[in-house]
């Protein structure tokens, strides 16, 4: 079952190793950037390397679609794999892929927004290493591999969103941050020592095998509620989301997109691939349908009360995670499909959503949606990718929210759970009153006081690209179907293989 | 199992303990204080759990939390370094000055 290969032979995967390289050795070429004078060596090694990043992902992926099920298995320390493995299936280069794609398209974006700034060297650096941390848990084997990566993905968000330091707003906003989410590391690895407690170990296949599927008993349930509570905080999800609010808006551009598009994701992933594994979804369904309804009711009528234009986008960010817990609550293949398709939808259309904000808080300097009236009369082509990702978040037909959100509400109804289609129908007309005066007021004709022009060349193709993908992906959904279906496959009915894979070597 | 009781207990104060400070604490370098005492908590069930493996002391989790002490660490030097800048902003460590930030 297991081959090793020439890509996965080595100490790490290929993906991880590209990005701990690019990120390791910035400092050094910053350093030469400063000497030599060629500023600009620090922006393009970066965009090389997350390019470089993208091409792995891309050769992992025909490597594992060659034979269907397969489970590549890298150990650091040997075999068995106690710690330290990755355990490379279809879910998890599924999923690092969509970090390699909104990755890839943040870094090109940044070249032009972030060259007033000082300190790009770190900048870029931070940015590597929060992507090699996302797809280390992404392609984790073991909870305390995924553990080390999430602690390194953290660190380094909590860096970027305290970023422009010499403003109060995101000293404020990265200290809450970095509280509320070290208090939720804290709880993840108080279940980690439940999980080592009852089952001996923290590799994903061993304690699959010996925890799924055992009667709920109270130490059972507590462990529960402490992975909720550990993934919860960083995926934003309701009772624990009142740091989004402020970290997002406040990080630099890109960073929020990245903040939102694809870093909240990655905890919806970890949470869905650890409770998948270690509980039948009978445990857990009725937990996340209410977290799933309580999630998207405040955040969209929160979302309806603000009036900053990034403060709004993360709102809906949030509420983007309860239709992404519809599809972990159903349990079943279709739904995970449905959340697994949303990740990367979502991860484009917030992506650009954020950065079409960037564009024109870059561009003007102002986030409130009232002052900023008629300003997409200035800034056409901003305006028109704004509005396509706008209206994708709505779920209209035509762009690829619309795909995800109809198989979301269709798995709900087909596993027995109508009330939960029923809210998201209701939740996303709810929701299309705040899209639509965003786009109400920034259509409309100019007040105001200031001037805008249209952003950089550069930062416009990223955003136009983004729009093109998002309509292509609405119109003709077949691939991203494909793979997301093949991936959720791989953690329903690919369990036993997955088990497999490891326990028996 | 029996033997595992104090340990337990003392793990579910720390976690309290912990809790507490990081809700009532006024003082920023308090809250992470707080913090360090959560993921050390943590870090004691994990040694305490390794004990009572089948007559043997099992390395895996006290390699675990050797690792995980490190990892508190650097969470905690960022913390500090934002407090430092906090500081240099507000002139206080009071975290009730930090409420500009609302909704």
């Amino acid at each position: 079952m297991v081959m090793i290969s020439p890509l996965s032979a080595s100490f790490l995967p290929l993906p991880l190793a590209v990005l701990l390289l690019g990120g390791g050795t910035l400092p050094l070429i910053g350093l030469l950037a400063e000497k030599t004078g060629l500023r600009r060596l620090r922006e393009l090694w970066a965009i090389a390397f997350s390019a470089l990043n993208l091409i792995s992902i891309y050769l992992l992926y025909q490597e594992l679609r060659a034979s269907p099920g397969r489970v590549i298995v890298s150990s650091l320390l040997g075999s068995p794999p106690l710690a330290g493995c990755f355990e490379i299936d279809t879910l998890g280069v599924y999923m690092a892929g969509c970090v390699a794609l909104l990755g890839f398209l943040a870094v090109v974006y940044s070249y032009h927004y972030m060259e007033e700034e000082s300190r790009l060297t770190e900048f870029y650096t931070l940015v590597l290493l929060m992507m090699a941390g996302m797809t280390g848990v992404a392609l984790a084997g073991d909870f305390f591999t995924l553990f080390v990566f999430w602690e390194m993905m953290g660190i380094s968000s909590y860096v970027l969103v305290a970023f422009l330091k010499y403003r109060w707003g995101p000293i404020e906003a990265g200290f809450k941050y970095l509280i509320m989410s070290a208090t939720g590391s804290a709880f993840l690895l108080l279940s980690m020592s439940l999980i080592y407690g009852m089952s001996g170990t923290l590799n994903f296949a061993y304690l699959s095998a010996s925890l799924r599927g055992v009667e709920p008993s109270p130490w059972l349930l507590l462990l529960l509620a402490t992975l909720i509570v550990g993934f919860g905080v960083k995926s934003a999800i309701v009772p624990f989301h009142t740091w989004l609010p402020d970290a997002h808006p406040e990080a630099p551009g890109p960073i929020s997109a990245l903040l939102s598009g694809i870093v909240i994701e990655t905890g919806l992933y970890a949470l869905m691939r650890v409770t998948y594994l270690t509980f039948t979804p009978s445990v857990y369904r009725s937990v996340f349908a209410a977290l799933a309804v309580i999630t998207m009711t405040v955040a969209n009528i929160m979302a309806l009360l603000q009036n900053d234009l990034k403060r709004l986008l993360a709102y809906s960010s949030i509420s983007q995670i309860g239709y992404m817990l519809i599809g972990l609550s159903t349990g079943t293949a279709y739904g995970l499909m449905g959340s697994l398709l949303h990740i990367l939808n979502h991860s484009l259309m917030k992506g650009l959503a954020f950065l079409a904000a960037g564009n024109i808080t870059h561009q003007t300097g102002m986030r409130d949606i009232e002052k900023l009236r008629g300003v997409g009369r200035m800034m056409p082509y901003t305006m028109l990718s704004l509005s396509i990702s706008l209206l994708g978040l709505g779920g209209v037909p035509a762009t690829n929210g619309f795909i995800s959100k109809f198989i979301l509400f269709s798995s709900a109804i087909g596993a027995g759970m109508p009330i939960l289609a029923v809210a998201g129908v209701l939740n996303s007309a709810l929701s299309m009153a705040y899209y639509l005066r965003v786009m109400k007021n920034f259509i409309s004709t100019p007040e105001g006081e200031f001037e805008a022009e249209e952003a950089p060349a550069l930062m416009v193709a990223v955003n136009l690209l983004m729009a093109l993908l998002i309509l292509l992906l609405g119109l003709w959904p077949q691939p991203a179907i494909r793979y997301a279906d093949a991936a959720s496959r791989m953690l329903v009915e690919g369990l036993g293989r997955y088990i497999q894979a490891v326990v028996g070597r | 199992m029996n033997a595992l009781i104090p340990y337990l207990v003392s793990v579910f104060l720390l976690l309290l303990i912990g809790l507490g400070c990081l809700m009532m604490k006024r003082d920023m370098i308090r809250m992470l204080i707080g913090l360090e005492i959560l993921f050390n908590a943590a870090n004691l069930n994990f040694v305490a759990l390794s004990l009572s493996r089948a007559g043997f002391v099992d390395p895996l989790g006290q390699s675990i939390v050797m690792m995980a002490i490190v990892l508190d660490g650097c969470v905690i030097a960022v913390g500090l370094a934002m407090v430092l800048n906090a500081y240099k902003h507000y002139g206080t460590l009071d975290v009730r000055k930090l409420r500009r930030l609302r909704w």
